[in-house]
């Protein structure tokens, strides 16, 4: 009987030991915020916003999870389930990222695509202007070009919008560039109109 | 005999039954209801937009919520002896009851924004359009420049941004318009103020009843022309003859300064010379002696104190004319009547007769009209 419990005490003491030497699983909890981090970068908190934040929940409960771990007595600590949790708020931040990727380029093609869209309606007053007669009849055509002039200038705004990534004001000042180039389009037509029945004319002092 | 060994048999089932239905009492489920409303709960949420709109009271539901989830969807906490509190159920209550209050209050925010965003936003759509519509009305469009425009589009942002339920952008897009547009206003009435300074008003009164003295003095006819009722009469011998609408250059409504700035000069000119049929392009022209001294010194003082570009030059051959095209609604600078009606004018009036080109002959003319409008328009916004 004393052999016998002389032989177990030292495994019993190894297997103690081994349990009082229970760690966090330092590399999981890295790889997984690290994850979080890029998935934060990606823009996952605009563009999938209801998923990065139940990913932050994740990592939230993962460190509670460590941190009510390593207030225990060492004997009985365990982070086999932080470690889970860790592993699987990783494998989450690497979809919620390239989600996030997919919907920003998605964002980024139709603020593109719009801001064509915006830039052929103002190219087109711009070649109606252009076609406009410089003699006495270009007063019927004055205010427009006031308006073409306002409408190439804010153009700019749009590229500024795409190059902050802010794709939802971009495509909001597209579209309303192009509804007034299209505007101004029909004012112009309709006033050349006007101006196609009278005859051409030298310039005058005035 | 054999009643005893059936009785202790029928005890013995009764108490496993017992045995059975203690330990059944012992496995109790979370209410999948109570799942399912919180679930609920955080789909209505992210409806609301809660993710962007209020991150904060979304990160503290999902903070809880995700953890009581996964707890429900393991097994550990789904059992326990009737004598034990169930504390996941517990938390669960307490977070149906938070998510509840936080999905209530941001639905109550979200309605107001919703209503403030509307309410904005067809505030300057109603703005813009009386803007536009008394500018147009007073030819003023060229007096604002490009800021038509710029209000304009920001306006269609304000309401594209509503449209996709963007409230707190619609609001922003909306402000920036109603600034834009009280910009405007205020560039209106600086530029065209005069029209409503009673000191300007009795220049041009006095300079009127100077035209009026003149033509009764000279036994003559005269003409007044009010730019902003855009109206001429013909005077003879100090009395009304007639009063005829006119149109004026594209930016007529301002005070000449130089050539090609469409404005149709203001003061006291002669008629130089009367084109009658093969000598104008517009049907009959009365000739003016703009730019007489006064213009030059204006243009000489305004070059100097950098009000005109020193490159322009201050232009020439103002008429009273008639139309080449009907359709025409502006000149370059001139004064337009209908042909049947400069046919008249061109009738009656001599050659050295006075013209007085006036901004407005009362208080109460349209320009000052529309600016007052504007004005209390522009306290609205």
């Amino acid at each position: 009987m004393n052999m016998t419990i002389n032989r177990l005490a030292p495994l019993m003491l190894g297997a103690v030991l081994l349990a009082g030497c229970a760690k966090p699983p330092a590399e999981q909890i890295d790889a997984a915020e690290k994850a979080l981090k890029e998935a934060q970068m990606s823009g996952a908190a605009i563009y999938t916003a209801q998923e990065y934040a139940k990913l932050e929940a994740s990592v939230t409960a993962m460190k509670k999870e460590v941190t009510d771990q390593d207030g225990k007595f060492a004997l009985f600590r365990d982070y086999g389930k932080a470690e889970q949790l860790a592993v699987s708020a990783k494998a989450d931040s690497e979809l919620v990222k390239a989600d996030a990727v997919k919907k920003k380029e998605e964002a980024k093609a139709g603020a593109l695509q719009a801001q064509q869209v915006a830039q052929e309606a103002v190219k087109s007053a711009v070649e109606l202007v252009a076609s406009a007669p410089v003699g006495k009849d270009r007063a019927a055509l004055e205010a427009i070009k006031n308006d073409v002039e306002a409408l190439k200038a804010s153009l700019n705004q749009i590229q500024l919008a795409i190059d902050k990534e802010d794709y939802p004001a971009a495509q909001a000042q597209s579209k309303a560039i192009h509804d007034k180039g299209q505007a101004v389009s029909a004012e112009l037509q309709n006033a050349l109109a006007k101006v196609g029945k009278g005859k051409p004319s030298a310039p005058k002092k005035k | 005999m054999a009643v005893a060994p059936v009785r202790s048999g029928l005890v013995a089932l009764a108490q496993g039954f017992v045995l059975v239905g203690t330990l059944s009492a012992c496995v109790q489920a979370i209410p999948p209801e109570l799942v399912s409303a919180i679930d609920r709960i955080d789909q209505q949420l992210v409806a609301l937009k809660a993710p962007e709109v209020a991150p904060e009271e979304y990160a503290r539901f999902v903070r809880q919520w995700v953890p009581l989830r996964a707890r429900v969807q393991s097994d550990d906490d789904l059992v326990r002896w009737p004598w034990e509190a169930n504390e996941l159920e517990a938390e669960l209550r307490r977070l149906h009851e938070e998510g509840g209050s936080t999905l209530a209050k941001l639905h109550s925010e979200r309605q107001t924004q919703q209503h403030r965003a509307q309410q904005n936003v067809l505030r300057v759509e109603e703005r813009l359009r009386a803007l536009s519509l008394q500018v147009d009305a007073i030819d003023g469009r060229i007096v604002l420049g490009g800021k038509p425009v710029q209000s304009d589009l920001l306006v269609k942002q304000a309401r594209s941004f509503y449209d996709q339920h963007d409230y707190q952008r619609a609001i922003e897009a909306a402000d920036l318009a109603g600034k834009a547009l009280r910009v405007q206003s205020a560039l209106l009435a600086r530029e065209l103020g005069r029209y409503a300074d009673e000191q300007h008003i009795r220049s041009w009164q006095a300079m009127a009843q100077q035209t009026i003295d003149w033509s009764r003095t000279h036994r003559s006819t005269a003409i007044v022309v009010s730019k902003a009722e855009r109206v001429l009469t013909l005077y003879k011998n100090g009395n009304k003859v007639v009063s005829y609408p006119v149109r004026l250059g594209f930016n007529g409504i301002r005070e000449k300064q130089f050539q090609g700035d469409g404005a149709t000069p203001e003061g006291r000119y002669r008629i130089t010379d009367k084109r009658g049929a093969g000598r104008t392009q517009f049907y009959r022209a009365l000739v003016l002696d703009y730019p007489n001294q006064d213009d030059r010194r204006r243009f000489v003082q305004g070059k100097k104190m950098g009000r005109i570009p020193l490159a322009k030059q201050i232009g020439g051959q103002i008429e009273i004319h008639g139309v080449e095209n009907e359709l025409m609604a502006q000149t370059l600078g001139c004064v337009m009547l209908d042909n049947a009606q400069m046919s008249a004018l061109f009738e009656r009036v001599e050659q050295g007769s006075v013209v007085s080109i006036v901004g407005a002959l009362t208080g109460r003319n349209a320009v000052a009209t529309a600016l007052a409008q504007l004005g209390a328009h522009g306290e609205e916004t």
